[in-house]
């Protein structure tokens, strides 16, 4: 069975490669995007199982992305350092997988990209 | 300058309220004495010149009576010459006698013969010739002997008294020429209204003072009068004249002129009186608006200005809270990160104990800021509560299973199982927490956290109590403030938000504190929605 497929997108270079270490660690495939509208493009021409992507990024931001997933979606695990405006907050409940605000505990991350995967097959 | 009463002023003084102002009351007094001195010397004005024009009255009556009497003497000597010269004819004395007589009267002339009197001419109602005088009546004519001019008597004869005029040697030397006349027992004489001392009232007496026994006439029954005594002479002796005015001489609105003034005078008095009494009210009146509406401004400005303060202090802490909802959201990202690779480093340190140990202070540390950056947010992110029905008890022991005791504290209570609050559960779940984080934090040597729920009345108290370090009293009445902390670590904002939490719920949050004993936080919402719910 092939590793499961995770794309991490975060416009903070930092979040991007320790995110990206880490799953690599606990043996996912990562691809990493830098923004929304890479993510979008990522998205519809490959596979993932599972996407982790921050909320807040210049352009295209990751509610947006969210909304507008072909089918089927890939399992997605939004991040955000701020709160969520109540309109967007029943979008989210919606279609994401979970939501995490930062900073979050590794461990609690990896359970539910974990989780994800697991649902997403 | 607010703190001044509103009304100083003399009419809201307790004690004695006097119906009059002291201007008015002085004015009253000085008007008033015034008016009834004016009155007063006007009287005596007055009476002055009714004693004057009384005397002037009396005097001419006297004039007039001393003239008849003076008539009455000349006729007497008259007729002693016609006795004297017609040589015993008693009728040409008779006939002269005649024209003079009223009647009633008699005239005679007697003679001494020896110790008695004997009449020896008549005319009239008087004894016949021949016969001796009583007496009484030849006393007054020895009397008459002896002395120069006529002299006057009254007699009693029977029943009636009479008066008799004497002169002596009229006739020739021991003779008397008399005139008597009977005084009726009424002796008032009806004074006619058109007669010149009409609106006198007179007595005559016979001796020099009014002596009842001398009394020859008068005009009224109610005697003794207490008017004018005027002595005149009647020949040889002094009668008295006593006159009294039935009728005010100086003219009836005269008299009246004290009393006018008197009246006319209390009446201008009353009225400025009251004049000014209304004037002095109104100024008050005035003046006491004043002081209103002084006091008012005073009170608008004050409360202007605190409002004022407010407002630059919640715009001072609106631009804080701005600034840590940036600072603390841009900080959220790094620590991410920070979180993230201690994670991997951790992985790469493998069994490196001092690498682990060196980590282990890191992720503590990433905890300690993590929390301040919550904290700030908790803060800046202050909204309206969303109200739902809240079992406190189940918020109590919530609070209580997020953050567990650290080591060495006790954490026991007791919280009302039926008690319910209308609230933010949320909200209010994070003032509890911070209240129960800071008690652990207080007892780092270990204690006892109580935290109990009970119902007060219409409201539900949470009381946080714990057995620590205490605070001084400096630190407790600043405790609420945002960003001050008696503590080593923490900016400062966790009781700043359970203060603003607990009053957005319309309730209250105090604090009581003994140093090296412990504090104790209670909170008290308004349970309003308590009977609903339970119903």
């Amino acid at each position: 069975m092939s590793p499961f497929a995770v794309l991490v997108v975060d416009d903070e270079p930092g979040m991007r490669d320790t995110l990206a270490a880490i799953l690599e660690y606990h043996g996912y495939r990562v691809a990493l995007a830098a923004d929304g509208e890479t993510a979008f493009t990522a998205v519809q021409s490959e596979s993932f199982d599972v996407v982790v992507m921050d909320v807040k990024m210049p352009g295209r931001d990751g509610v947006s992305v969210l909304q507008e997933m072909g089918d089927p979606p890939p399992q997605v695990i939004l991040m955000t350092a701020y709160a969520l405006e109540d309109r967007l907050r029943a979008a989210v409940d919606a279609k994401a997988f979970a939501i995490v605000h930062k900073p979050f505990e590794t461990g609690r991350l990896l359970s539910l990209v974990c989780d994800a995967s697991q649902a997403s097959r | 300058m607010a703190d001044e009463p509103v009304h100083a002023a003399a009419v809201d003084r307790p004690g004695r309220h006097w119906p009059l102002r002291m201007l008015s009351a002085v004015v009253l007094v000085v008007l008033g004495g015034a008016v009834v001195a004016s009155c007063v010397t006007t009287q005596n004005v007055i009476r002055h010149q009714e004693r004057l024009i009384l005397q002037e009255r009396t005097g001419e009556a006297a004039a007039v009576l001393g003239s008849a009497f003076a008539g009455v003497q000349d006729s007497l000597q008259l007729l002693g010459r016609i006795a004297g010269t017609g040589h015993g004819d008693p009728k040409l004395f008779a006939r002269a006698a005649r024209s003079v007589l009223g009647p009633g009267q008699g005239l005679l002339v007697t003679t001494q013969r020896g110790a008695s009197m004997r009449v020896t001419a008549t005319a009239g109602t008087a004894p016949a010739i021949g016969q001796a005088i009583p007496d009484a009546q030849a006393q007054l004519g020895r009397r008459a002997l002896s002395t120069a001019g006529m002299v006057s008597g009254l007699a009693q004869q029977g029943a009636r008294r009479w008066l008799y005029l004497a002169l002596g040697g009229g006739a020739g030397p021991g003779t008397v020429v008399w005139w008597e006349a009977p005084l009726s027992q009424a002796i008032t004489i009806e004074a006619s209204p058109g007669s010149p001392f009409g609106y006198l009232d007179i007595a005559v007496y016979l001796s020099a003072r009014p002596d009842p026994s001398t009394l020859v006439a008068a005009t009224t029954k109610h005697l003794p009068l207490g008017g004018l005594q005027y002595p005149f002479r009647v020949g040889h002796d002094t009668w008295l004249l006593v006159t009294a005015s039935t009728f005010p001489l100086v003219g009836s609105l005269v008299k009246d002129t004290p009393w006018i003034i008197l009246v006319m005078g209390g009446l201008a008095v009353a009225l400025i009186v009251t004049v000014v009494e209304a004037q002095g009210r109104k100024r008050d009146y005035a003046a006491a608006q004043v002081r209103e509406k002084t006091a008012s401004l005073q009170t608008a400005v004050a409360e202007l200005q605190t409002a004022q303060a407010q407002l630059v202090r919640q715009e001072k802490l609106a631009a804080v809270g701005q600034l840590a909802s940036t600072v603390g959201h841009e900080l959220r990202n790094p620590l991410a990160v920070i979180t993230n690779a201690l994670y991997l480093l951790e992985v790469a340190a493998g069994e490196n104990d001092m690498m682990r140990r060196h980590l282990a202070t890191a992720k503590r540390e990433t905890s300690a800021a993590t929390l301040i950056v919550s904290e700030l947010l908790d803060y800046s992110a202050g909204r309206e509560p969303m109200l739902t029905p809240v079992q406190v008890a189940d918020l109590v022991s919530e609070a209580l299973s997020v953050v567990p005791p650290p080591a060495g504290v006790q954490v026991t209570g007791h919280s009302d199982p039926e008690l319910f609050v209308t609230a933010d559960r949320d909200q209010l779940r994070q003032a509890l927490l911070n209240l129960i984080t800071n008690g652990y934090e207080a007892m780092p040597d270990g204690g006892t956290l109580t935290v109990s729920a009970t119902s007060a009345g219409d409201a539900a108290q949470i009381t946080v109590t714990d057995t620590g370090l205490g605070m001084s009293d400096e630190t407790r009445q600043n405790i609420f403030t945002p960003f001050f902390t008696a503590k080593a670590r923490g900016i400062g904002l966790g009781l700043a938000v359970t203060k603003r939490v607990v009053e957005a719920h319309g309730g209250t949050i105090t604090v009581e504190s003994t140093p090296s004993a412990g504090s104790s936080f209670t909170i008290t919402v308004p349970a309003a929605a308590l009977a609903s719910v339970a119903q």
